[in-house]
């Protein structure tokens, strides 16, 4: 079984092109729409790396990650955390890092750092 | 366009260019060159144009290339334009190689020289790829450009999209250098001044370009700024009797032109016109207040991470992470190069050491280039009689503000 990495992510374009390269290298990917869904999704699955969308309709990325650091599932404090951003802003980057996020990228994503930076903390199954 | 950039061509199977296709430097995919293109759509990677050099090599020779009007488009045949119609042209290339042989003295360099950028159109090294991007966009019938910059991509764009005729929109720091901002409005450019940096105008240029549907010319979005960036290597080849400098010390943001001149030492060993195949170890010079590459060089990463906190007054090197890392950083490490980072104070005096023993008033970034060589003589990195070219990509004169 590959190792579950939840995409927090509003545009379904975006969702479907992580989703294909990253299941092409054998991960599963967790699918949620907004920051809500997905915060559930991580206190009620095993997760093992989450990749947040700063911009997001209901609450945003900062906020969704730090919840994930204060969530009362011990894992969650660890658990590795890419924030991804459409229009890089003043500050974004710092921002991310400051609410617990570990890598910040914009989009643009280059699909081999993705995969490269996915691949530096979790192994996939290929 | 000067009727002389063509004069040659008198055989009628010549071309004007023998752009065949654009690969992906990711994945490899392979696109169509006529056709509007950014980047890869499979993996989000840079685009790079692909030549028949075959039919290069059959058409035209060295010293066919060297009777034309001085100016980056007497090279043609190894650009992606193939209308000389759509050549916007304003003087760009051919910039001088000088030796600098006090500075060289003085740090015991026997072979030590400047490629100076400053003259120019517009001042730097921006014009060559603004000038292949703007053309190639009016040849693809594209009527709004739109460009994030640190500056002086910015009035290169303004510039060449005025001699096109297309309408421009410029997202630049507030900070930016006075002249940048003054010169892009002079030229009839939407500038747009954003509080933050170089990436925080590529955000907000990005929506722009979105929802308004402006054609993005940022650094490695669209292919064609680099194809303009490397006929300086084409020109150091020449100047050099077809032989490389042993170490190229250049200053990288975006990199365009580091990624540029490493394509074409390549496309000129498949053409066969180097007598002596030896590629240059290439150096990136970055701002200790923004060194992403040199960060990542040092850790053997393939990308490097974005740079927070970005601060320097060079501006140009402002740069917290390239959409061409990967590429910067394969290029330097196939080169066998290395990358260093200089103060903010070492570039002020190195700049004034080239001022006042060389007559060279450089941009920051150019003195940077001096900075990160002097560097390399502590280190023993370079041997005292190897053919170093430091690259000055502009000139001071655009700086007073940040200068003063």
């Amino acid at each position: 079984m590959g190792k579950n990495i939840l995409y927090i992510e509003d545009n379904p374009d975006n969702m479907l092109l992580v989703k294909r390269v990253l299941e092409s290298r054998g991960y599963h990917l967790l699918e949620a729409e907004n920051g809500t869904r997905g915060l559930a999704m991580a206190e009620a699955q095993d997760v093992d790396l989450v990749l947040l969308d700063i911009n997001l309709p209901d609450i945003d990325g900062y906020e969704v990650a730090r919840r994930l650091r204060k969530s009362t599932k011990v894992e969650l404090a660890y658990v590795p955390i890419i924030a991804i951003t459409a229009n890089a802003l003043k500050g974004d980057a710092e921002k991310a890092l400051d609410a617990g996020c570990d890598v910040y990228m914009s989009k643009p994503i280059n699909i081999r750092e993705l995969w490269a930076r996915v691949e530096g903390f979790v192994v996939s199954s290929h | 366009m000067p009727s002389n950039f063509m004069a040659d061509e008198a055989t009628g199977s010549a071309a004007t260019s023998y752009l065949t296709e654009l690969e992906c430097s990711g994945c490899g995919a392979k696109f169509a060159a006529d056709q509007i293109h950014t980047y890869c759509p499979d993996c989000q990677s840079p685009l790079l144009a692909r030549y028949d050099l075959k039919a290069v090599q059959a058409h035209v020779d060295r010293a066919t290339i060297r009777q034309r009007l001085h100016g980056m488009w007497r090279w043609h045949e190894l650009l992606p334009v193939r209308d000389p119609q759509n050549f916007v042209y304003l003087g760009e290339g051919d910039t001088a190689l000088l030796p600098v042989p006090h500075i060289g003295a003085k740090l015991g360099l026997s072979n030590l020289y400047v490629k100076d950028e400053s003259t120019n159109p517009t001042g730097s090294f921006k014009a060559r790829g603004l000038a292949a991007a703007v053309s190639k966009a009016k040849e693809l019938g594209i009527d709004k450009v739109i460009i994030p910059t640190a500056g002086n991509a910015g009035g290169a764009m303004a510039a060449y999209a005025a001699r096109a005729n297309i309408r421009a929109a410029i997202y630049m720091p507030k900070d930016t250098p006075r002249a940048n901002i003054d010169e892009s409005r002079m030229a009839g450019a939407d500038v747009i001044l954003v509080d933050g940096i170089i990436s925080d105008a590529a955000g907000m240029a990005g929506i722009k370009a979105r929802e308004e549907g402006w054609f993005d010319l940022s650094t490695f979005k669209e292919p064609y700024r680099v194809e303009g960036k490397k006929i300086m290597g084409y020109e150091l080849a020449e100047a050099f009797d077809w032989s490389l400098p042993d170490v190229i010390v250049y200053p990288t943001g975006g990199g365009t032109g580091l990624v540029g001149m490493w394509k074409a030492f390549a496309e000129m060993e498949a053409l066969g016109w180097l007598k002596d195949t030896r590629r240059p170890r290439m150096v990136v010079v970055q701002a200790e207040g923004c060194a992403p590459v040199v960060k990542a060089f040092e850790s053997g990463a393939q990308f490097c991470d974005f740079w927070t906190n970005a601060h320097t007054l060079a501006s140009g090197l402002r740069v917290p992470k390239s959409f061409a890392d990967a590429l910067i950083l394969a290029d330097l490490r196939e080169s066998q190069g290395t990358a260093v980072a200089v103060s903010d104070e070492a570039i002020l005096a190195a700049g004034r050491d080239l001022s006042a023993h060389e007559g060279i008033f450089p941009a920051p970034e150019g003195a940077a280039t001096l900075a990160g060589l002097e560097k390399l003589v502590e280190q023993k990195w370079v041997r005292p009689d190897e053919r170093i070219v430091l690259f000055n990509t502009g000139s001071g004169l655009k700086y007073l503000d940040a200068l003063a």
